[in-house]
């Protein structure tokens, strides 16, 4: 009997399934772990969200985000720039970061303070946030698909959002949904107005 | 013919062919088809748009991911050398992309040499294509403002009401008019109300690059129009390599073109294209690229070229921009991609030297967006960004933007580029904008004149220039050029109406054929110009 290691059979399979395959599963494996970590990623949302949201704002803003990464798509062809001949492709899928990012923060958590990231109160979260991102020297809210990190990523994702907007304002401005367009000369209703 | 030994092409007959589906070739297409009965056909090397009822998602998905709304929107292995406005090629071409802003150019574009001493007079005035910029206005359905008459000549109405001034543009007008300076609406190829069969505008404010519900004109509509009357045939995915010449006479006797399949099929398939008459409508860059490879013993150096200026004089304007701090409580997210237009300094030159430019104002969050540290470099998280934020737009930012007029020179110029190749082999354009000297010693002064009137603006409204990263740089934008027009057959490619002065039966239109590239948006006077060649085609 031919008798095969356990990684040539994994290359074997490898070579038989179409590469896009294997990076759509290594794509959902990195999802299902970030969402395996619900409760570590919406204790970090208490963090670093606006707690004006509320409980289920801020449940809501991580929903939404996994619901983002969920739906990434590597490789997908993306709107090509102006003035050049050169197109672009989505990369790696950043799930796989983020999801060990959220790990680490709460293998920390457990090495400082014998507890889950999610146990920990808000100001004891917050310091292995500041860490993390102090020593990447973030400096600013990137483009969401390259935060460097997965708490950035959450802020990205929220404050493009159309709500968070409309919060910072305090009006009803709806940016990039469908308004009549008369409406467009008047000042934007105050948020509390518009929602009543 | 070059067709391969033991291949036979699939033979199409018309009375004119046009080549290129683009923003142009729609409008050709429209105006022969109210005008004549002959057979129309429309050859595009891109595949076919998604319709409208797939728009919805495929913008969602650019919202969320930054795909791209058009996928598969080109040829695959058009890297070329130098820079090329989109990689679009498609059933609508790059105005399925376009913003749809449309301003008209101004008279003083067509006598530059005339009135200033600068670049090359057209052979053509604004008063001859008037008429054709209000087909065009009403072909594609524009809203606009009538500005002030003697900045804003024309000849009759606009086809819709103005698309309205956002509240932040209202603000900025009153801000901008402090300084001296006219501004009225953007005129747009944006539904103000239900028009042609489309929908009013909801400003949800990506029309570049998706529109979701056709508020927003793009040619896609007319060929649909078109292709439902059966008054054209299109042939999507069919890529002219070349034009061949009679034997005989210089007329163009045939397009030889290749088929391809649906992504995944089998081998292009050969189509041969006979037809009366020919139309390049291939845009600024493909137009003077097919004529360049259509060379044959009787025109070596290619067809419609025996003057030598195929390729030559690609033209546009550059730009200089400026963001603008200003103690003004604006709302950014209102309709950010309409804006205030003056020509104020478009009819007459800023100063003694030649310096002609458009301007125009939006409402803009730059650097208003929330922050991750704040001044003093304290990390912010939870509520702290969220206030900081709040602190910051309590004053509201401008983006401005003036394109001026660059005159080409010769050598700003399209040549075939033997080192690229597509995957038949033929050469891929390689592209050089260049100023022609009398620009090329302008430009330093012509940016620190814009920049001085952006920091006048800002005075005036008790605000500052932001600090800004990069500006302009070279690219001209709406370029056009490569087959000029001119009554002299030595120094252009094409007469007045887009023949091209070697082959009576074969015409350029559009952006090739413009003398010099103003300084604004282009496409309205492409289109003009298109509409024009149209009239004399069915003559
Ligand atoms: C993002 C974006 C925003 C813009 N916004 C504005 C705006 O707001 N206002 C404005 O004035 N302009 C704007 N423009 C520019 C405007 O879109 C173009 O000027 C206009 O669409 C050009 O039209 P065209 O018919 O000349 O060429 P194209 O649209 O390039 O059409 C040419 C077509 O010919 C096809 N073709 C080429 N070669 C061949 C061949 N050999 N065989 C068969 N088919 C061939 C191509 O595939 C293409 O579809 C914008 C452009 C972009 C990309
Ligand atoms: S603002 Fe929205 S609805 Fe209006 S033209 Fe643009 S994309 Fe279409």
């Amino acid at each position: 009997m031919i008798r095969i290691s356990r990684r040539a059979f994994l290359a074997s399979l490898a070579a038989a399934l179409p590469a896009a395959a294997l990076v759509r599963r290594a794509h959902a494996a990195s999802v299902d772990e970030l969402g395996a970590s619900q409760r570590s990623m919406r204790a970090l949302g208490e963090v670093i969200l606006p707690q004006e949201l509320g409980a289920a704002g801020i449940t809501k803003a991580v929903n939404e985000f996994e619901r983002w990464i969920a739906g990434y798509r590597e490789g997908a062809e993306l709107l090509h720039g102006y003035g050049t001949s050169t197109l672009k492709w989505a990369g790696p899928t950043p799930a796989t970061a983020w999801a060990a990012q959220l790990n680490f923060l709460d293998k920390k958590a457990q090495r400082a303070h014998g507890r889950a990231f999610a146990d920990l109160s808000i100001e004891a979260r917050r310091a292995l946030v500041q860490s993390d991102l102090d020593a990447i020297n973030a400096d600013g809210i990137p483009p969401l698909g390259r935060a460097p990190h997965v708490a950035l990523a959450i802020l990205a994702h929220y404050y493009s959002s159309s709500e968070a907007n409309d919060l910072c304002y305090m009006a009803h401005i709806g940016r990039q949904n469908c308004r009549p367009l008369a409406a467009q000369t008047r000042k934007p209703l105050p948020l509390a107005q518009a929602h009543a | 013919m070059s067709w391969r030994l033991g291949t036979r092409p699939q033979v199409i007959e018309s009375d004119v062919c046009i080549i290129g589906s683009g923003i142009t070739a729609a409008m050709v297409a429209d105006r022969l088809a109210r005008t004549t009965n002959g057979k129309i056909v429309v050859v595009e090397a891109g595949d076919e748009a998604p319709p409208l009822g797939a728009r919805y998602p495929l913008r969602e998905r650019y919202l969320q991911y930054g795909e791209s709304p058009w996928p598969h929107d080109h040829l695959e292995g058009y890297e070329i050398h130098g820079p090329l406005q989109s990689r679009s090629m498609q059933v609508g071409g790059l105005a399925l992309h376009w913003g749809g802003v449309t301003p008209r150019w101004s008279p003083e574009d067509f006598k530059t040499r005339s009135l200033f001493g600068v670049g090359t007079d057209w052979p053509i005035s604004y008063d001859d294509l008037d008429p054709f910029y209000q087909e065009a206005e009403i072909l594609m359905g524009v809203s606009g403002e009538q500005g002030p008459v003697e900045m804003d000549p024309r000849g009759k109405p606009f086809p819709m009401a103005p698309y309205p001034l956002t509240y932040n543009l209202e603000q900025l007008q009153e801000w901008v008019k402090h300084a001296g300076i006219a501004t009225w609406s953007q005129p747009t190829a944006k539904n103000s109300r239900p028009y042609g069969g489309r929908s009013e505008c909801c400003r949800n404010d990506t029309c570049e690059p998706m529109c979701p519900i056709g508020a927003k004109y793009s040619p896609d509509f007319t060929w649909n129009k078109l292709r439902a009357a059966n008054r054209v045939t299109l042939y999507p995915r069919t890529l002219v390599r070349k034009l061949v010449l009679d034997e005989r006479t210089k007329k163009i006797v045939s397009a030889e073109a290749m088929q391809a399949k649906r992504s995944g099929g089998k081998s292009p398939t050969a189509i041969e294209f006979r037809a009366k008459t020919f139309v390049v409508a291939a845009g600024y860059v493909w137009s003077s690229h097919l004529l360049l490879l259509s060379a044959n013993s009787r025109a070596p150096d290619g067809l419609a070229n025996s003057s030598g200026m195929v390729g030559k004089y690609l033209a546009g304007h550059r730009a200089q921009s400026a963001f603008i701090s200003l103690p003004l409580r604006l709302y950014p997210g209102m309709n950010g991609q309409h804006s205030l237009l003056s020509k104020q300094f478009m009819r007459s030159p800023a100063t003694d030297r030649y310096l002609r430019h458009d301007l125009r104002v939006w409402e803009s969050s730059y650097d208003r967006g929330p922050r991750l540290r704040n001044d003093s470099g304290t990390l912010m998280l939870g509520d702290d960004i969220l206030r900081d934020w709040r602190e910051r737009t309590k004053t509201g930012v401008a983006r401005v933007r003036a394109y001026y007029d660059v005159v080409p020179d010769r050598s700003s110029e399209l040549t075939l580029d033997a080192t690229r190749r597509n995957s038949y082999g033929d050469p891929l354009p390689s592209l050089a904008f260049r100023d022609a000297p009398e620009s090329a010693a302008l430009r330093g002064y012509s940016e620190s004149t814009i920049q001085a009137l952006f920091a006048r603006m800002a005075r005036a409204g008790g605000g500052s220039v932001l600090p800004a990263r990069g500006n302009g740089g070279d690219w001209q934008d709406h370029p056009s050029g490569g087959c000029r027009m001119g009554d002299d057959q030595a120094t252009s490619v094409v007469d007045s109406w887009g023949r091209t002065h070697d082959h009576e039966n074969l015409f350029v239109v559009g952006a090739p054929t413009c003398v010099s590239g103003s300084c604004a948006n282009g496409t309205l006077s492409f289109c003009a110009l298109a509409l024009r060649a149209a009239t004399e085609m069915a003559r």
